[in-house]
């Protein structure tokens, strides 16, 4: 039995439809869930959630129907929203252990909880400060923390790096890969930043405009023919007929050319290439399968990052 | 604010007097295996929880202030005459006239507007912040519905407000005692005087309880909720009571009915069925009698009621 299937699942709001006919069935893991805004990730969850009634069709979180047995799933799920959800006039501890009770912990161990979910989260005698004061990384921290303080076996984040700067992204992404392969709890994280899921997660949902787009491991999405990137100054263009040419497969890219690493000697004809034709060049440099190739059709440029 | 507070997530780096704390102190995850209690307790818990905010416990001291500034206002003069009650008895005593004192059933009528005060400074402290903040998800995806975290909110606003306006009535109730030589006649003379303040307090503290937190909860902000339930109190008030005098010189006035639509006018004249003393033709125009008052505050306290769970059910989360 899968951990959660979706089945015609529709939701409309008024005319908008956010969600279309979605079909999923996700296994345990880090799973991805990407889109682009709007695509209808946080409905998803928020149905997931029991929080929004679905128009039309059914989902199961645990084999449990997310209309009837709202109640049962939540004890089982954790929710970290999209957006802020933290008053300010509490300290973390207070606020953590206010939350573990509402799950059901009795006293004493909504504290032990709490204590040990914010050490997880990297939070140490801040935690009794108010939040108010808290930088933008520690809140988020607070969040994840409040989502897994009663312990549950579905985390579902959304989009939990928001506002983060790079290295608050590193750390938080970090953090979700250690909850997901240390504690065996399955997250799902919705994301629009495909960098951040290639780089945590193991199993790759993408949906766009309401429906299933992608469903498949993430090294599915990776592992494919290297691509080398030949950044110029100039010339890009007249690099890539020569390099065609030469039987090599390359395309022009922007300042870049991409070429398909078909075997060893393809760095040879690309060096000679950029010295006959004397092309200022930047770096040269492997790529990998990326994930936005996926979307390179899919959803129109500059709207997925 | 140091290095480590705005960095590292990843717990190990940031461990105690930058050891590497991860390595020694880090237990490693462990799943809880205890008791989950059910939606009774997570309903407790949130009463509990809104009842110490309502006083500004486990908050900043400025957060304190408001109720307990205003509470001790509204019990001041009961405790003032309780001071005073040796004085009071030997002037009385001097004097030969009986002294006049604070009467239970007319305290609430006398100084209500402290108690009003009191919810339009702590109504939206209980339900604005969570909206403000975007609380609510974390509430409505746990084991805890939305007709449930309103029906705990109010029932910390009730026991508070019951709090508020019973400590003036046992104020009252020991200075009168201690006025008197023999304390146990004073006491069974006292008491049935004084225990209709309990169901009167109780109507009262539900009254405007329900009202005060209904009309709150229908802005995020604090201060907006504050000023709609001061203009929502003030109209309901002053509106019957400018049609009333419209109509003051026929012989019988129809418009009477209407002071059931104001809040601390309804609630006074049920107070007086509790402790069945008539009302006071200065306060209480009309032809209405303290049981009219009384459906009138227990109608109302219903619908405020149910308008509060209506916007919960309504609130998206």
């Amino acid at each position: 039995m899968a951990l959660i299937e979706a089945a015609g699942l529709t939701k409309h709001y008024g005319p908008v439809k956010a969600l279309d006919g979605l079909d999923l069935a996700v296994e345990p893991g880090i799973i991805g869930l990407v889109g682009a805004n709007g695509a209808g990730k946080s409905t998803l969850l928020k149905i997931l959630l029991g929080l929004l009634t679905p128009t039309s069709g059914t989902a199961t979180v645990l084999g449990m129907d997310t209309v009837r047995e709202t109640r049962a799933i939540r004890h089982v799920v954790g929710y970290m929203p999209e957006h802020d959800c933290l008053p300010p006039d509490v300290g973390a501890t207070d606020f953590v252990t206010h939350m573990a009770r509402i799950s059901g912990l009795p006293r004493t161990a909504a504290r032990e909880r709490t204590a040990e979910v914010l050490r997880h989260v990297g939070l140490y005698e801040e935690r009794y400060r108010q939040i108010g004061g808290y930088s933008t990384g520690m809140k988020q921290r607070v969040k994840l923390a409040q989502a897994l303080v009663h312990d549950p076996k579905i985390l579902l984040l959304d989009e939990p790096t928001n506002g983060l700067d790079p290295a608050g992204r590193d750390e938080m992404l970090d953090l979700i890969k250690r909850t997901g392969t240390d504690f065996g709890i399955t997250l799902i994280v919705a994301s629009h930043l495909l960098g951040e899921i290639e780089q945590v997660c193991t199993y790759l949902l993408a949906i766009d405009a309401g429906h299933l787009l992608q469903a498949a491991p993430i090294s599915n999405f990776t592992q494919r023919t290297p691509v080398l990137a030949v950044e110029v100054e100039e010339g890009a263009d007249q690099l890539a007929a020569a390099l065609s040419a030469k039987g090599a497969r390359a395309r022009a890219d922007g300042s870049r050319v991409l070429v398909a690493i078909e075997s060893d000697a393809l760095y040879d004809v690309v060096r000679d290439a950029v010295a006959d034709l004397a092309v200022p060049l930047v770096r040269i440099q492997q790529e990998r399968g990326r994930l936005e190739d996926l979307f390179r059709d899919a959803v129109p440029a500059g709207s997925v990052q | 604010m140091t290095a480590r507070s705005t960095g590292a997530i990843g717990a190990p780096a940031g461990g105690p007097a930058g050891s590497p704390a991860g390595s020694i102190y880090d237990l490693g995850y462990r799943h809880y295996e205890g008791r989950r209690n059910g939606r009774a307790y997570a309903m407790w818990s949130l009463f509990v929880e809104s009842l110490r905010g309502v006083w500004g416990f486990g908050r900043p001291m400025s957060a304190k202030a408001a109720p307990f500034i205003l509470a001790g206002l509204y019990a001041l003069p009961a405790v003032v005459q309780l001071a005073f009650s040796s004085v009071i008895t030997q002037q009385a005593a001097a004097s030969g006239r009986a002294p006049e004192l604070l009467a239970y059933h007319s305290y609430f009528q006398n100084f209500s507007f402290l108690v009003f005060f009191f919810c339009v400074a702590q109504a939206p402290e209980l339900v604005c912040r969570d909206q403000r903040y975007q609380v609510l998800p974390l509430y409505f995806t746990r084991a805890m519905g939305r007709i449930e975290y309103a029906t705990a909110r109010l029932a910390a606003l009730v026991v508070a407000l019951f709090v508020v306006l019973l400590v003036p009535a046992i104020a009252l109730l020991i200075g009168d005692v201690l006025m008197q030589p023999d304390a146990f006649k004073a006491v069974r003379d006292e008491l049935p005087k004084a225990l209709p303040s309990i169901p009167a307090g109780a109507l009262t503290a539900i009254g405007l309880g329900a009202l005060s937190l209904a009309v709150s909860s229908f802005s995020p902000r604090r201060a907006y909720s504050a000023i709609g339930l001061v203009a929502y109190v003030l109209l309901m008030e002053a509106i019957p009571a400018a049609i009333y005098s419209i109509g003051n010189n026929a012989a019988s006035n129809p418009a009477d009915k209407l002071f059931l639509l104001s809040p601390l006018t309804s609630l006074m004249g049920a107070t007086s069925w509790f402790f069945g003393t008539p009302l006071n033709t200065q306060d209480f125009a009309g032809s209405l009698t303290p049981a009219d008052y009384l459906l009138g505050a227990i109608v109302s306290a219903a619908i405020a009621t149910v308008v509060l769970m209506y916007r919960y059910r309504r609130l998206p989360a």
